[in-house]
């Protein structure tokens, strides 16, 4: 599952989802809002781009670390402390593929999927400066 | 003819998003979105320097293509396209 929605997501499901045939390991990557002193975290994406950018990781990954399943869910709309931002769970044959595809997923959505936080504070809000000026699919 | 301007993140709460537009053929990329842009100068300046320029961390997309804003002037914006201006990118 490849998703971008506001609802949040039931991560054990995610890992049954997981042990596909063959499979040896599985790594989950759950990002979650950290209290930086912050009240909430808004977040919002351009979808049209984002779910195909996702989807074309998630298959680079595939291919490269020979992954058995990938499943992405980014959420958007407004999330309070602690609450999941993006799981990322991969399963594959052997540690060494699982986790350097679940780092590959998200260094690079980091850097080219076109979505935002903006960091809710009680002066008011900021939004969360990219890692990298460039950043965004091609 | 219109086309369609999107924009997001800090730019979005400063100019506002999904603007249509009026386009005829002859309006380049730039010209499209500074047409909207100098509605607001704080917007306008997010996203343009002192000399009319893109910003060089702006980033654009006409129909989900990235353009580079060193090119974006022999952009024409054709009708029924959709403009998408953004700050760099941050999820994760």
């Amino acid at each position: 599952m490849i998703a971008i929605q506001t609802a949040d997501v039931d991560i054990g499901k995610m890992i049954d989802g997981a042990k596909r045939h063959g499979a040896g390991a599985i790594v989950v990557f759950d990002g979650i809002v950290r209290d930086d002193d912050i009240r909430e975290m808004e977040l919002e994406a351009y979808e049209e781009v984002a779910v195909p950018e996702l989807e074309k990781i998630a298959a680079h990954a595939t291919k490269t670390w020979h992954l058995l399943s990938v499943d992405i869910v980014h959420r958007i709309g407004r999330l309070s402390i602690g609450e999941n931002i993006l799981v990322i769970v991969v399963s594959a044959g052997h540690r060494e593929d699982a986790y350097d595809g679940s780092r590959y997923i998200i260094d690079t959505i980091k850097k080219s999927v076109p979505i935002w936080k903006k960091e809710l504070t009680k002066d008011g809000g900021r939004w969360v400066p990219g890692e990298h000026q460039h950043g965004c699919g091609q | 003819m219109t086309a369609k301007i999107r924009f997001f993140a800090r730019f979005r709460e400063l100019l506002g998003t999904d603007i249509v537009v009026d386009v005829d053929g002859k309006t380049s990329l730039p010209d499209l979105v500074k047409g909207i842009a100098v509605k607001n100068r704080e917007g306008y300046d997010a996203i343009f320097d002192e000399k009319g320029a893109f910003r060089e961390f702006v980033i654009l997309m006409q129909n989900g293509r990235r353009i580079e804003t060193t090119e974006a002037a022999a952009v024409m914006v054709a009708d029924g396209d959709e403009i998408a201006v953004f700050p760099p990118v941050a999820g994760g």
